[in-house]
């Protein structure tokens, strides 16, 4: 069972308009690579350059990467990440 | 209760004992410090069309009524400002409640599932903080009114920090 990724509306103008992905990975950063294969530009608007989350929080089942191991969160079929924009936060 | 003050840039779910006084912050019945909020206060984060959000809130008034849930806030309108096109609810809970209060939320159709502390808020909207140097950025403010939003950012959320041990206020919106 794969990963799932769920995207709020305000997002989905990144992912062709898509608001659930489903994709293979270890880490929480080989599953945006996979985002970035099927949505190339995606990346960029998740990771500054410096390789740092930005614009958007992630989480992994409801819990913030912040406080995980960042992009190097390992991740096992059927768990959710969830992205929202960082705005949305509070 | 369903409180939509068309003043007001929120529309809140709360139960009724707040309008005389009553705090949402309790815990076993004693009020939570400061301190306390800062470890274990934090919200669901659920995002959707304004239409939907209402629907939603009238699923989750009686359960704030029953004090099943503390306290609900959703906007009014996008913060198109802040590069969001929907609004945001946020269901506020103690951190050792979320899981009960997620399978609340699950069951009236929220997928996005995303824990916000209240500790981390907080830190982005003190000065020098994401949020608030972005909404800063996002106003027309000039460089004295800039300095004087962050004054009173720490100002006020600094003071939670610097006062762990006093009985948390939440602050008027």
């Amino acid at each position: 069972m794969p990963v799932k990724i769920i995207i709020p509306g305000s997002l989905k103008r990144w992912f062709d308009g898509e608001t659930e992905y489903s994709c293979q990975g270890e880490r929480i950063l080989d599953c945006i690579d996979r985002l970035e294969e099927r949505f190339p530009g995606v990346k960029g608007h998740l990771i500054d350059p410096k390789g740092n989350i930005s614009n958007v929080l992630i989480f992994l089942n409801g819990d913030n990467l912040r406080i995980l191991d960042g992009l190097s969160t390992t991740v096992k079929d059927g768990d959710e990440i969830s992205i929202i924009p960082l705005a949305a936060s509070g | 209760m369903i409180q939509d003050n068309p003043e007001s840039k929120f529309i809140f779910i709360f139960h009724p004992k707040i309008l005389i006084g009553k705090k949402y912050t309790v815990r076993n019945g004693q009020e939570m410090t400061n301190g306390e909020v800062l470890q274990y206060w934090g919200k669901w984060i659920v995002l959707g069309e304004k239409s939907w959000l209402d629907k939603v809130a009238i699923k989750l008034d009686p359960l704030v009524e029953s004090k099943e849930i503390p306290v609900i806030k959703y906007d009014r309108e996008p913060s198109v400002n802040l590069g969001i096109d929907e609004c945001v609810m946020m269901v506020y809970c103690d951190r050792r409640d979320r899981d009960r209060i997620w399978q609340i939320l699950s069951r009236f159709g929220v997928k996005l599932k995303a824990w916000v502390t209240e500790k981390e808020t907080m830190e982005m909207w003190l000065p020098g903080g994401l949020l608030l140097e972005r909404w800063i950025a996002s106003k027309d403010f000039d460089e004295f009114t800039q300095n004087a939003v962050r004054e009173d950012a720490q100002a006020r959320i600094g003071y939670l920090f610097d006062h762990p041990d006093e009985i948390f206020v939440p602050w008027e919106q």
